[in-house]
């Protein structure tokens, strides 16, 4: 699998990862490289830990007392794992948009600038104009620029969940992942969100977990297949969705199960 | 055979439907009637002069050194005030906050020598005496003329009163009060107790509920002190009392600000009967708070510090001010713990070093005597009924108005 990465930058690379919950194993030796400014999509069906391998790339899973990780997570070359490595950073670098749009009940303007803030950016000028980028790059300023200061909670869902993408944005990440941005959402909402995600492609890299294969196959550059921890194939979307290696990708795709 | 048994369905739940509205009705009843009978009983007290009066009557004894003749009332008087028109004085019989009967000056005429009487035992820096100006509303409570032959007191009644001051020629000694029975005193404690408590347990507990719900990681050990915080909801309040005056009262006499009961030694054992409360409520108000918040935040690169003061706590606070406002109205009931705490001493210069009752305490004091005043203790607890409803509107406007931008559920 290796040989399909070719010249491609790498920015991250999994080696032999195995993760268990207490005694049950959620991630089974898994090796995979994700490059940079690609879609890379996990499919897979529920329970398959897409999800749980997801936030390994950000060390979310550092706060579930019971998860363990064995095997070597590079960022940029370096060991993600490696005491010395700065979570903060990591997930400063490395954006998260989650499943259910998760603004924080407090103003538009605050919501994006809350990550900045508390990196410590304090001059207001300077705020102000991540907050206009970071709304402008998620494609929301047009519909809440004249009201930054009212909440969050105003907003509809599709538009609660790209004000996340922007406040994730507002970091100035290299890489966003995606855990199933668009599963709480209807269909406009989420073709927005998709012509988002083509959008910031070229900007960043972007991991995305789905449930929707049509959306894996529409959006993204490379598509991870996983099963009961396994990953089973992972190779360019348009190979895994017209002839996958293996049978049981074969069956998922066509809805055979899962 | 099945509608017999839908039948039967049907009259159970009529049976329990009624229950529960015959039920439901009472309880209503049963409230009502409660704060009906404290209204009736207490109403007719309850006016600016018990609010802003002093507990405790103020005795001041006054001379005058000679009569001035006849005084012709000004106005018409009432049939019920007897005019001594050799001192230009209208007694009337009234009664007390605690229902004695006592005799208190109705009218003064405008150039009556009382205007000008002296005080008996008290001399300003010169040596003379000072000069006590009566006014209407103050009580004599006693009074003696003519070189110590002749006397009369309250017990005689205003007409008898009058007969005696239109016999004298020379005023000796005449006992004036200004008749206590007023409760500002004891409303003030009520407030410091509430603001030195608040400040005091409102810290400890919020800071306790985050380390059990965000620090601290699920243990045997978290669990049982868990445990015991609910159990310590549940101990009765005087055995916080106990605590406060075999601790408390010691521990601050030993630093030397206090001797014996202080407001202090009450707030610091109310803090304690609050910790549980608080603490519960906090944790309550945590844990409803979407852990997607929590991961949002951290998703960001924030610490756990960071999220915890920025995004939890300010979702928490209408949770924890309903802590609070338990709390409040906690401080305000207590009176076992008080009495134990800080003593039962109504007050009317309130120091937080010294003892002092809250309304509470004051029922409790007005109610144990060995006459029960029902009137103003009903007053009082009118007092205290909107005391804690002005507290609950202003909370809850508050609250609401926290909670406007964040309905995430």
């Amino acid at each position: 699998m290796n040989k399909i990465e070719k010249q491609n930058k790498v920015v991250f690379e999994l080696k032999n990862i195995n993760l268990f919950y207490d005694d049950f194993q959620a991630i089974k030796d898994i090796t995979m490289n994700i490059n940079a400014n690609e879609v890379t999509a996990f499919i897979g069906p529920s329970g398959c830990g897409k999800s749980t391998f997801i936030r390994i790339l950000n060390r979310m899973n550092d706060l579930i007392p019971s998860c363990e990780i064995t095997g070597d997570v590079l960022f940029k070359q370096k060991d993600a794992y490696n005491k010395d490595f700065d979570v903060i950073e990591l997930r400063s670098k490395v954006g998260m948009v989650f499943q259910k749009p998760n603004p924080f009940p407090m103003s538009i303007y605050d919501n994006i600038a809350y990550g900045p803030k508390c990196q410590g950016i304090r001059d207001k000028k300077a705020l102000d104009e991540i907050v206009e980028s970071s709304l402008k790059k998620a494609a929301l300023w047009n519909e809440v620029s004249d009201r930054l200061k009212k909440s969050a909670m105003s907003l509809s869902g599709g538009q609660q969940q790209r004000l996340c993408i922007a406040r994730t944005i507002a970091m100035k990440p290299e890489v966003i992942l995606m855990d199933e941005p668009t599963s709480a959402l209807d269909p406009v909402s989420t073709s927005k969100i998709e012509d988002l995600i083509n959008e910031l492609k070229n900007d960043y890299t972007i991991v995305i977990v789905t449930h929707n294969m049509q959306q894996a196959a529409r959006i993204s550059d490379r598509t991870a297949f996983f099963l009961l921890g396994e990953l089973i194939e992972f190779d360019d979307t348009t190979k895994i969705f017209s002839k996958p290696i293996h049978k049981k990708t074969e069956d998922y795709i066509t809805g055979r199960f899962g | 055979m099945k509608t017999k048994e839908k039948q039967v369905k049907s009259h159970y739940d009529k049976i329990a439907h009624t229950t529960v509205y015959s039920l439901g009705f009472i309880g209503v009843i049963i409230l009502t009637m409660v704060i009906i009978y404290v209204t009736m009983t207490g109403i007719s007290l309850v006016n600016w002069d018990l609010i802003s009066g002093d507990s405790q009557d103020i005795n001041t004894n006054v001379y005058l050194t000679e009569s001035q003749g006849q005084y012709i009332a000004q106005t018409n008087l009432d049939d019920d005030i007897y005019y001594s028109k050799v001192w230009g004085l209208g007694f009337i019989d009234s009664t007390d906050r605690e229902g004695h009967a006592i005799v208190e000056i109705a009218y003064i005429h405008p150039d009556s020598p009382f205007i000008m009487s002296l005080d008996k035992n008290n001399n300003d820096e010169n040596g003379n005496p000072v000069v006590i100006e009566l006014t209407e509303d103050t009580a004599i409570e006693k009074a003696i003329f003519n070189n110590f032959t002749l006397f009369t007191f309250y017990t005689d009644g205003a007409e008898v009163m009058r007969d005696a001051f239109d016999q004298a020629t020379q005023i000796d000694d005449v006992t004036v009060q200004v008749v206590g029975g007023g409760i500002r005193g004891s409303l003030i404690t009520t407030l410091w107790m509430i603001v030195i408590t608040l400040i005091l347990a409102i810290p400890i507990g919020v800071s306790t509920a985050i380390y059990f719900n965000e620090f601290s990681k699920k243990s045997k050990f978290s669990d049982l002190i868990r445990t015991l915080v609910d159990m310590l909801t549940g101990v009765p309040s005087i055995i916080y009392g106990l605590l406060g005056a075999a601790v408390f009262i010691p521990l601050l006499n030993a630093t030397g600000l206090t001797a014996g009961g202080s407001i202090l030694s009450g707030a610091l054992t109310m803090a304690v009967i609050l910790l549980p409360t608080i603490i519960k409520s906090t944790e309550e108000a945590l844990k409803i708070i979407p852990n997607d918040l929590r991961q949002g935040s951290l998703a960001l690169g924030a610490n756990q510090t960071q999220t915890i003061f920025k995004v939890v706590l300010p979702n928490a606070t209408p949770g924890i001010l309903t802590g609070v406002l338990l709390g409040i109205g906690r401080i305000m009931g207590e009176s076992a713990a008080l009495i134990f705490a800080v003593g039962a001493v109504t007050k009317d210069t309130v120091v937080l070093t010294e003892r002092s009752s809250t309304l509470a305490v004051h029922i409790w004091v007005i109610m144990g005597g060995e006459a029960p005043n029902y009137e103003l203790a009903s007053a009082i607890a009118i007092i205290m009924l909107v005391f804690v409803f002005i507290i609950n509107f202003v909370v809850k406007i508050f609250a609401k108005r926290l909670q406007k931008n964040m309905n995430w559920s």
